[in-house]
């Protein structure tokens, strides 16, 4: 019983929060029960799955210190890349795959720009990819010349709309790399180099990791998840434009920081991020199901996210002034 | 002896480069584009590139302030939208026929400045209150600058607002040389505090060092939330400026201003890890990224790719700072 007890209270001490979400969402679902149908449920499934592979990877450069908002510049790219080589190399599967390797391989060449710029300049990680976000909107800008490209390709559509099981194919294509990514997290060296280098970068350094390749990898991590997340979405749409997912960068961070991952790295776990993301959508659908709509939708989008990072930076601040 | 006198040689050019870059790429970017058309090194371009500018220079002082305590402020861009939407809904009310009486005028540039100080508040409040480092106040800035934005959506309903009136104080506001006197008061004035006065000594303290500042007795909460008011006040008097410069609103105004504004500022050589840096550099900064858009303009560099260049001098300017950093540390050394 007692530690039943304690356990509870260190819960509430560490996590508030996700209690604090937790409690929104219950509240959320006993104001309007018809909110959990089937129908809603899967499509917050489908909307946590695009945006919940960049949130892995967020996650992960938070743990190791680092961080990226280019990801939201580097997922429209993806998109308008990716539609762009699929209507240009024709629907034949290899077509399709080399049309997703090489969209992959242009977001990491962002993300590896990102790295360079961050590990070997030795910039600040969020002004350098603050920047680097511009530049790759700008080329996305310039290549499309701001419209919108759409595919008509059979495959991308059937990916988008098939289901197994209930659940659309997105959403295993997410389960997938959240398993990967609590397997690397938990179980490999590589994983726990991560965590060393975000918790003490001289003390890693000093046990033998590889900070700087560390460092740089996270960055083409970030960079190729942002590719995978643009084309989900291109499944999903069926269109590319640079005007999709602008909130993306900031809402992984939300949803990593809702989850319990200190902005400050070196703690925090992937699956945790899974029930953040998991939780703010929720949230959002909840609010546009309650009849708020269009800015008012945003605004509160955006006091979340306020919310959530001041109320962090609040609970794990130990110099107290 | 030889390879000493060398270094030296170099040492020698950095310098003259930190002193004196801006000035030389102002006067390059001049002589680049007159050559290509005549017409750049005219009277009438020089002050309109002046009046283009002068909003995006307020805007910057106030963030090099934000950027010399340590900290950030991305809000602006919609500050500057919620001030512009708002300014222009009073202004078209008051307005009589087609000409604003005087009193308006100043009402608005009043209004302006209190909704800049009320939100630039709101950030130093909470930054203040959490402590907050670097990462933090990029984004609860960033998150301030998506509420503030839907504000602006909220109150004009995302409608383009075109100014009613043809006369009167607040058009002049726009014209001719007064945006260029509004900007180089603000400059004097942020110039002189950040000089002369224990709150500009302090930001600077707290730019360096927040611990150290901390301990040495500086109120550090207080200079922070000050900080982010005069930012906040900056970017509403911008607000105002641009409208009465543009004749039109919209929730769009303030859009990468934020964005310019850290241009500017970083050019200016105000290292964006704090503490150092000043107001007239930064208007010179300010100088050197509207000849050159200007250039690009003239050369047929369009908005879109413009986007690149700008994000390309970020890097470029940051990179160079931090290098600019570790030869100074080597230059201690020897």
């Amino acid at each position: 019983m007692r530690t039943k007890h304690v356990g509870i209270r260190k819960f509430v001490n560490e996590q508030p929060v996700l209690l604090l979400f937790i409690s929104f969402v219950m509240i959320l679902i006993f104001v309007k029960p018809t909110f959990v149908s089937i129908n809603n449920i899967k499509n917050v499934l489908i909307d946590v799955s695009i945006y919940g592979v960049a949130a892995l990877a967020m996650t992960i450069a938070i743990i190791t210190g680092a961080f990226d908002l280019s990801i939201s510049a580097n997922f429209a790219w993806g998109q308008i890349f990716f539609c762009f080589l699929l209507n240009r190399w024709g629907e034949t599967p290899g077509a399709m795959v080399a049309a997703l390797v090489v969209m992959l391989l242009s977001c990491m060449l962002v993300g590896a720009f990102n790295g360079f710029v961050v590990v070997f300049l030795k910039v600040h990680a969020f002004i350098a990819t603050m920047a680097t976000g511009i530049i790759v909107k700008g080329i996305s800008l310039v290549f499309t010349g701001g419209n919108m490209i759409s595919t008509s390709n059979p495959f991308i559509k059937a990916m988008g709309r098939g289901t197994f099981l209930g659940l659309s194919y997105l959403t295993y294509i997410f389960i997938g790399f959240v398993l990967l990514a609590h397997y690397v997290m938990k179980y490999t060296r590589y994983g726990r180099s991560l965590y060393a280098t975000g918790g003490n970068r001289k003390v890693a350094e000093l046990s033998g990791v590889n900070v700087k390749f560390t460092r740089f990898s996270i960055f083409l991590i970030l960079g190729f998840a942002s590719g995978i997340s643009g084309a989900m979405f291109v499944c999903l749409m069926r269109a590319g434009s640079v005007l999709y997912g602008t909130d993306l960068a900031l809402t992984c961070v939300a949803a990593t920081v809702v989850g319990g991952t200190p902005l400050t790295g070196g703690k925090g776990n992937v699956l945790r991020t899974v029930l953040g993301i998991l939780l703010i959508y929720v949230l959002y659908k909840g609010l546009a199901f309650l009849g708020l709509q269009g800015y008012y939708n945003t605004m509160i989008r955006g006091a979340v996210l306020l919310s959530v990072v001041a109320l962090d930076a609040f609970m794990t601040r130990k110099e107290r002034w | 002896m030889k390879s000493n006198a060398i270094v030296s040689n170099k040492k020698k050019a950095v310098g003259f480069l930190r002193e004196w870059g801006l000035i030389l790429a102002i006067i390059l970017i001049t002589i680049v584009a007159t050559i290509i058309r005549p017409a750049f090194l005219s009277w009438a371009n020089m002050l309109n590139i002046l009046r283009a500018y002068s909003t995006i220079g307020i805007a910057s002082f106030g963030m090099a302030y934000a950027v010399i305590g340590g900290g950030m402020d991305l809000s602006i861009g919609s500050t500057i939208s919620l001030t512009a939407v708002v300014t222009m809904l009073i202004v078209n009310g008051a307005t009589v026929g087609t000409v604003t009486p005087a009193s308006t005028a100043l009402l608005v540039l009043l209004v302006g400045i209190l909704i800049g100080a009320t939100i630039g508040a709101i950030n130093g409040a909470i930054i203040a209150a959490v402590n907050g480092k670097l990462a933090e106040s990029f984004i609860i800035t960033y998150a301030m600058q998506i509420v503030v934005g839907a504000v602006a959506q909220a109150i004009v309903k995302g409608h383009f607002q075109a100014a009613q009136y043809r006369a009167g104080l607040f058009k002049q506001f726009g014209i001719g040389f007064t945006p260029v006197i509004f900007m180089l008061t603000t400059a004097i004035i942020m110039q002189y505090v950040l000089v002369k006065t224990k709150y500009g000594r302090s930001l600077y303290f707290l730019g360096s060092s927040m611990g150290v500042a901390k301990m040495s007795g500086l109120k550090v909460k207080k200079i922070r939330f000050l900080t982010h008011v005069i930012c906040g006040m900056c970017a509403g008097l911008a607000g105002v400026i641009v409208v009465a410069r543009v004749g039109s609103a919209s929730v769009l105004q303030g859009q990468n201003y934020e964005l310019d504004a850290l241009v500017c500022v970083a050019i200016g050589g105000t290292s964006l890890d704090g503490g150092n840096g000043s107001i007239m550099r930064t208007l010179l900064g300010v100088m050197v990224i509207g000849f050159m858009m200007t250039a690009l303009n003239i050369l047929g560099v369009q908005s879109n790719a413009q986007l690149i260049v700008r994000g390309a001098i970020i890097v470029l300017a940051v990179a160079l700072d931090v290098l600019n950093k570790s030869m100074k540390l080597k230059e201690v050394a020897q």
